[in-house]
């Protein structure tokens, strides 16, 4: 996969994990494991590159007596998920065009 | 593995990275085994989960910038002494012509393994052009009458076309290979950069 198709989808994925609540790095993993595979360093990259553009923020909170990051998504990235869906109707159409030609054939 | 010992051992295996970064990866990894072992109710499980140190060093060097590790590799650790600063200058002509030989060299290995590649395309581009070229020699001996002449090129078409067809093929995987080369062999040198030593 086009790298750079393969980190916006990576990006939409991390985004919408945090989309209905609050969430930590190793529920972020296991809520994006029936649909992506995902390291815990290359989910550090995306958290920390989505950081930098301010789509979400930061928090640490006391849990079982230790500090636990937690993700928020900010307005930014909300409006980055809709612009990511937006896009992705036109994919899905070309998608659709090009499997309709393959059973054509 | 207890979990102590994998963070320490990571951290010594990431001298290369700034100190804040290598905070921040610790603390991150930290967390990913508290969280997992709070799952599986067992710590040691919950780092074998996570994999060994050498695999993890290597992810987060397939995500470090090479930019970043160099910086902090050629970064000195402490205030030159004048001295050392002396011996720089003087041996600039020295380790400045080695290293650029040094580098040199590597390019022109990479260089060299891409302009293998380059090559094999070149050649499956003659084959299939003169499949083709010879499909049209020998339309035009047909036309000309000349039969055998026109059956023989046609024949050398053919064999140059199944030839372009079969090293197509491999001109695709060798490309592909190469391309896989390259990442393993960045994540390689990465990982070397990154340090071996343990961390101060």
């Amino acid at each position: 996969m086009d790298a750079q198709l393969k980190r916006g989808l990576l990006d939409a994925c991390v985004l919408a994990a945090i989309r209905d609540g609050d969430s930590y790095g190793y529920k972020i993993i296991k809520e994006l494991k029936p649909y992506i595979e995902l390291s815990e360093s290359t989910l550090y990259t995306i958290l920390k590159r989505l950081e930098g553009a301010k789509l979400l923020t930061v928090e640490a909170a006391a849990h079982e007596g230790r500090l636990r990051k937690y993700y928020h998504i900010t307005e930014s990235g909300l409006q980055r998920l809709r612009d990511f869906q937006t896009e992705w109707k036109e994919v899905v159409s070309v998608y659709q065009f090009v499997v309709r030609g393959e059973r054509h054939e | 593995m207890s979990k102590e010992s994998f963070l320490a051992e990571l951290e010594g295996r990431l001298t290369g990275l700034p100190p804040s970064d290598r905070e921040e990866w610790i603390a991150f990894y930290s967390e990913m085994i508290d969280d997992r072992a709070e799952e599986c109710g067992d710590m040691d499980e919950a780092v074998r989960g996570i994999g060994t140190v050498e695999e993890t060093v290597s992810r987060i060097a397939a995500e470090t910038p090479l930019t970043t590790i160099v910086k902090e590799r050629i970064a000195p650790k402490r205030r030159l002494r004048p001295w050392e600063t002396v011996c720089i200058v003087l041996g600039f002509p020295v380790w400045f012509s080695l290293l650029a030989a040094a580098v040199a060299v590597i390019v022109s290995l990479y260089v060299s393994l891409w302009a293998v590649i380059l090559s094999l395309w070149a050649a499956e581009l003659s084959f299939a052009v003169c499949a083709v070229g010879s499909a049209a020699g020998a339309v035009s001996y047909f036309v000309s009458g000349v039969a055998a002449a026109g059956v023989m090129t046609l024949g050398a078409g053919s064999f140059l076309a199944g030839l372009a067809i079969v090293c197509f093929y491999g001109c695709v995987a060798a490309t592909k290979g190469t391309v896989r080369l390259t990442k393993r062999m960045a994540v390689g040198v990465k990982s070397l950069l990154l340090g071996k030593e343990r961390a101060r």
